[in-house]
């Protein structure tokens, strides 16, 4: 008779659980999406936060209105990415100059702690159920490990040279960490921490974000494309070039058209919207956009895009079905990184 | 009504300075000092200077140090909220600290090889000892911790509770015992062991500094 492997899951698990100490015991939560207990309900208004790399700080923006909330020191130096809770109540944000994690209160609208990270610590991601802070640093070649309640470094990974791009698959099980040095995507095993492939994606890969289809973007900043990974073999599935200086990548719908995939294209002041199958990928549409287009973020229904410029410090919203632009908001200097909570 | 307005933003002004200065400063201020050293301590500053330490002395630490010996010195150091530690051989590790609104400052040393060992005094400590694969989190308390080669980190607790985490899991070892904390895993179950053995090493360079 064949088992069924899930018979052995509760086994093994359990053989785990034996194995470790038995006073205290957390399994692995990445996957997951319980709720911590004394999860809070309050509802927590949908903002738009933007990164500003050179005033160190974050701008908030209405979500709704679009009107500016105010902004948020981050204490620290060279504020770059941000990852926001899926309750929306805090926000992470990198900066780069100082090594450090800002742990932002968004309800407080205050920066509450301070967590060194690594030299040069450049992007930031959380595990699916926000137990886990994933920051890669570019000075030290690691993945740091924060505990989101604590505050604690819980371990640190190894990873090639030059992290600048992160993301989790949508099952949690993978890691997917750019690599500017050596011109790859590493897949990590979160169960194991342990590197599980290097997949060889062109030069200066940089921005990862895994779309709404599980597939997982990347941008080559060095070639001038936009590339693919299937999210269950771990292979390069398509390539496109969209112009000099992709930057990032949000997912969104042009009507009944999408998801799309939207990536600002820095030196042409545009976004282009890509569709089709990701092994034949095509141009849709091509949206101009102020000076020095950087990151990008979609609404949770995909019909507006925000649109950071790092030249032009301000935030463009987009309306998506006519790619016309519905507000241009003023923000601090050079942002960089634009997240809405939902 | 508007005067009471400027106030507010004044106080606000004011709060967000005192807010921005006092994470600034966390970087020119002494945080401890280098007291001792049997051979030689060489300590390294964020701007790559070194400065060295042979003997007993009185060397200020700041925020960002990486502190090292060799294969033939130890040293000893002491942060000034009250917590010693002891550098065994062949070891090397960061000075670093986190901020949280309205808490103490937590001490941090981010261990990348070697052994160290620590002991608070003077009541509750915010004190946390990080290696590659695990970090020990601690009160008030005495503890040896060895980091090998592939990261493998070995906390002995001689006095107290340490809150051993990993990324799989946080366990808290008691006195006497022993845990393993491994990459991909969480902590071992603590396991009996003589904890006056695990802090041996460190009679020469404690004693030479009393």
């Amino acid at each position: 008779m064949k088992r069924s492997p899930l018979l052995l899951l509760p086994l093994s698990w359990l053989a785990v659980t034996l194995a470790g100490c038995p006073e205290y015991f957390e399994p692995a939560k990445i996957g997951s999406y319980a709720l911590k207990e004394n999860t809070p309900y309050s509802s927590v208004p949908s903002r738009i936060y933007v990164a500003n790399e050179s005033s160190n700080d974050v701008s908030v923006i209405d979500a709704s209105t679009f009107q500016p909330v105010g902004s948020i020191p981050a204490l620290n130096h060279s504020t770059h990415d941000l990852a926001v809770s899926r309750d929306g109540r805090r926000l992470y944000a990198t900066n780069l100059a100082s090594g450090r994690v800002s742990v932002i209160d968004t309800v407080q609208k205050e920066t509450i702690a301070s967590i060194y990270t690594g030299d040069r610590c450049h992007v930031v991601a959380l595990s699916n159920d926000d137990s886990q802070l994933w920051v890669a640093n570019i000075g030290e070649n690691t993945i740091s490990i924060v505990d989101t309640t604590t505050f604690r470094i819980l371990g640190t990974i190894p990873v090639s040279k030059g992290p600048t791009g992160l993301t989790f698959s949508h099952d949690g099980r993978f890691a997917f960490v750019s690599a500017q040095g050596d011109k790859t995507v590493g897949v990590i095993d979160t169960t194991t921490h342990q590197l599980v492939k290097t997949i060889p994606v062109g030069a200066n890969p940089h921005f990862l974000v895994v779309g709404r289809d599980g597939h997982v973007w990347g941008v080559n900043t060095g070639e001038n494309d936009i590339y693919v990974l299937d999210p269950e073999s771990h292979e390069k599935v398509g390539a496109f070039a969209v112009g000099d200086k992709p930057q990032q990548i949000a997912f969104a719908y042009r009507g009944t058209q999408g998801p799309l995939a939207y990536v600002t294209v820095g030196s042409q002041n545009k976004v282009v919207a890509l569709g089709g199958d990701p092994k034949n990928l095509k141009v849709v549409e091509e949206i101009p956009v102020g000076e020095g287009p950087n990151g990008i973020w979609s609404n949770p229904e995909g019909t507006r895009l925000f649109v950071a410029h790092d030249k032009g410090n301000e935030i463009r919203v987009i309306d998506t079905g006519t790619g016309q632009t519905l507000a241009t908001v003023p923000v601090g200097r050079k942002p960089i990184r634009v997240v809405v909570s939902r | 009504m508007k005067i009471r307005k400027i106030g507010l933003v004044f106080i606000f002004g004011i709060h967000t300075v005192l807010a921005t200065t006092s994470v600034a400063l966390a970087d020119n201020q002494p945080i401890g000092l280098a007291t001792n050293a049997i051979g030689t301590l060489v300590i390294v500053r964020t701007d790559g200077v070194q400065q060295r330490l042979q003997g007993m002395g009185k060397v200020a630490l700041f925020e960002g140090d990486v502190l090292k010996t060799d294969g033939s010195s130890q040293a000893l150091i002491e942060f000034q909220e009250g917590i010693q530690v002891a550098l065994n051989e062949n070891t090397s590790f960061k000075l670093l600290s986190r901020w949280e609104k309205d808490k103490p400052t937590t001490r941090i040393i981010r261990m990348k090889e070697g052994e160290v060992w620590a002991k608070t005094t003077g009541g509750p400590k915010r004190f946390e000892v990080e290696t590659p694969v695990a970090t020990a989190a601690v009160r008030e308390t005495e503890f040896n911790l060895k980091v090998q080669d592939d990261g493998q980190s070995i906390l002995t607790v001689i006095e107290g509770v340490v809150q051993f985490g990993t990324p799989f899991g946080t366990c808290p070892i008691k006195t006497e015992t022993i845990s393993y904390g491994v990459r991909g895993k969480k902590c071992t179950k603590p396991a009996a062991t003589d904890a006056k053995a695990a802090k041996s090493w460190t009679e020469a360079v404690r004693s030479i500094a009393k």
